[in-house]
């Protein structure tokens, strides 16, 4: 066997395959509309952000601003590792030398969270010199530098802990003293920030040691990396056909009350299998995700009735619109499925439930996504839009689903 | 005895050009379990998934309860349960849910639903894992879960594939014990597997399988005829080791 210089070129050839695997699909999305749309965003955003810095309402919660940016920029701690359940087997054995393998996951991590960190703080850096400033501006860009390295050995730490319960508890404990801190240097002033950042950072060195670890978290990093595997892929699914990967489960309590909900008869099987998919699955998640930040815009914009409330019913449509192609992702969860075929059913009545399904999904989306909209609009008078936006939607949500019956008989023939 | 699965003259493969399945002919009656036995490559799984309709025949035909899968495609598929050698679960379902799902699909009715549930978890030691997702269980769970399902929904045939592979001892006697149970009651059992001193001990009848054709099938005297030893002596290994070696060593 090598020495640790193999792994590092082992880890180089596995980045490299998977920029090459993945090539064929960034380049496919590139051809959809999603940069357009993404551009609408930007350039919408950026306007609305100069429009901001330029204008700063009086009240501007500075802080609280501040702490959610910086919170972003400093906890989140991805890790490419490649590795895959065979390492195990062929890796496991050089445990010892996975050192130099792992800071090549740590550099690539730290580069790109670096950027992320960096267009953050310069984003609200012009917003926090209107305020208090209680440091000067390259003295909070050094603290946040400090606690963003800081995060990154914690993430490292917790992963290492072999009780996944601890880790949970440990990684939000350390989301929420990383909120602390943060609020700590954006009001007092910098020496004790950096005192009391110091104490916070030694009190998890000592809580990191108590909990069991392992030596190299080896099962922890694989799931971790099939996670993310499956996410570029999910992401890939709104645009084009992808090797189906299993997709990591989460049970939702919060939500998957619904599925209680479902009478129990013959004629709801499949409206119970789709809806669990829908509930449970990474898909869910993501609609989840958008949903809140496609609440928050829609109400941002709402509120600021910008084009006459019309701003608002552009972004809701935007929103509603990525909702509904990542919703059309259910369609290939059970694809290829054999209990399809197995269970006795037809075909007709699967087709006919995932449009029900999809249906009331998109309802829901709908409705949700209105609420930001209509509320802030009405109550300034703005009527039109909200007419507007909501005959469009009736309208969309009542010839989808012949589109998907269309959509599902097409696979079908397909495969 | 009804016939409740009769395969005739079946030929079928993933290729017209390469048939893997040569003219199989065999039926299992209510009240009989049959073991499919055969070397790896022999066509077992092949045949179960023309059974299943998975498979299209090329030639011949697959009945089960009397109807073919292209004459009446619901009655077909509700009147067997299979379990896969690989235990394929939905992973957004908890075991619970997958009982649920089975009986929902098999229209068992409410009031039996929760009681069936509450014995099939009890008896294979499957309580403490009732709200437990497919991923958190290990391959021997899985295999109870798809094992749970198919005795939950009480068809006239079960088609079981490599059902012991993973299984503590304790679901391996359940499991046995439920399928004499169900073929007392009437059902038909077609069950592959490698075991050959259990498929010898529980099976009513046989059929051997050697590169996709049928070597012997029958009693256990049957196939000790075919394969050309004593009638009254010898085990199904044996005989079997016979019709596929032809007594080379």
């Amino acid at each position: 066997m090598g020495d640790g210089r193999s792994l590092e070129s082992l880890w180089k050839r596995r980045s490299h395959a998977f920029r090459k695997e993945t090539t064929p699909y960034f380049r496919y999305m590139s051809m959809s509309g999603f940069p357009a749309f993404l551009s609408l965003i930007a350039i919408s955003g950026t306007l609305g952000y100069f429009k901001l810095i330029r204008d700063l309402p009086p009240h501007f919660p500075i802080t609280a601003v501040g702490v959610i940016a910086l919170v972003l920029a400093s906890c989140w701690t991805p890790l490419r590792t490649w590795l895959a359940p065979a390492d195990t087997v062929f890796l496991m054995p050089r445990e010892g030398e996975m050192g130099s393998y792992i800071a090549a996951s740590y550099r690539r991590s730290t580069i790109m969270t670096a950027l992320f960190s960096a267009v953050m703080l310069l984003l609200y850096v012009p917003i926090y010199r209107q305020g208090a400033a209680p440091a000067h501006w390259l003295v909070l860009i050094l603290g946040v530098a400090a606690i963003r390295g800081a995060n990154l050995w914690g993430g490292w730490k917790e992963r290492k802990i072999a009780w996944p319960g601890m880790r949970r508890l440990l990684r939000t404990a350390r989301w929420l003293a990383t909120v602390i801190v943060l609020y700590a240097w954006l009001t007092f002033v910098p020496w004790q920030s950096a005192i009391f950042t110091l104490l916070v950072a030694a009190l998890f060195a000592i809580v990191y040691r108590l909990p069991s670890s392992h030596r190299f978290p080896w099962e922890r990093l694989i799931e971790e990396e099939k996670t993310t595997h499956k996410r570029y892929y999910t992401f890939f699914g709104m645009f084009i056909d992808v090797p189906t990967l299993p997709s990591p489960i989460a049970r939702r309590s919060y939500i998957a009350w619904v599925l209680r909900l479902v009478p129990y008869s013959r004629r709801n099987t499949f409206v119970y299998l789709y809806l669990a998919s829908l509930l449970r699955t990474e898909m869910g998640g993501i609609l989840i995700r958008l949903l809140l930040l496609g609440g928050l815009v829609t109400y941002w914009i709402a509120e600021d009735a910008s084009l006459s409330g019309w701003g608002a019913s552009l972004v809701y449509a935007l929103f509603l619109l990525v909702l509904s192609v990542q919703l059309g992702a259910l369609r290939q969860v059970h694809r290829h499925s054999v209990w399809k075929h197995v269970y006795p059913l037809p075909d007709s009545q699967r087709i006919q439930h995932y449009t029900k399904v999809d249906r009331m999904a998109l309802i829901v989306v709908a409705a949700w996504l209105a609420l930001p909209l209509a509320l802030p609009l009405l109550m300034q008078g703005y009527y039109t839009p909200v007419v507007a936006t909501a005959a469009c939607v009736l309208a969309y949500i009542a010839i989808r689903p012949s589109r998907i019956r269309k959509k599902l008989r097409k696979e079908e023939d397909d495969d | 005895m009804d016939a409740i699965l009769q395969v005739k003259q079946l030929i079928g493969g993933y290729s017209p050009r390469r048939p893997v399945l040569h003219g199989l002919d065999f039926e299992v009656n209510a009240g009989e379990m049959v073991g499919l036995i055969g070397l790896n490559g022999a066509g077992k799984s092949t045949t179960i998934k023309h059974i299943l309709g998975l498979m299209n025949p090329q030639q011949g035909e697959v009945k089960v309860a009397g109807t073919t899968l292209a004459e009446q495609p619901e009655r077909y598929r509700s009147a067997f349960a299979y379990v896969p050698e690989a235990p394929e679960l939905f992973p957004e379902l908890t075991v619970e849910e997958h009982l649920h799902m089975t009986g929902m699909a098999y229209d068992v009715a409410e009031t039996d639903f929760a009681a069936r549930q509450e014995e099939l978890l009890e008896q294979f030691q499957m309580l403490p894992k009732r709200k437990a997702f497919a991923s958190h269980l290990s391959k021997g769970m899985r295999q109870k879960v798809m094992i749970m399902n198919a005795l939950l929904a009480q068809p006239p045939l079960y088609i079981i594939d490599e059902p012991f592979l993973g299984l503590d001892p304790l679901a391996i006697r359940s499991l046995l014990e439920r399928l004499v149970e169900v073929k007392q009651n009437g059902a038909a059992i077609l069950m592959s597997s490698h075991i050959l001193s259990t498929v010898e001990t529980y099976c009513d009848r046989f059929i051997v399988m050697h590169h996709g054709h049928i070597a012997a099938q029958g009693t256990l005297e049957d196939v000790r005829r075919a394969a050309g030893i004593d009638r009254r002596s010898g085990t199904l290994e044996d005989a079997f080791y016979k019709l596929v070696t032809g007594g080379r060593p």
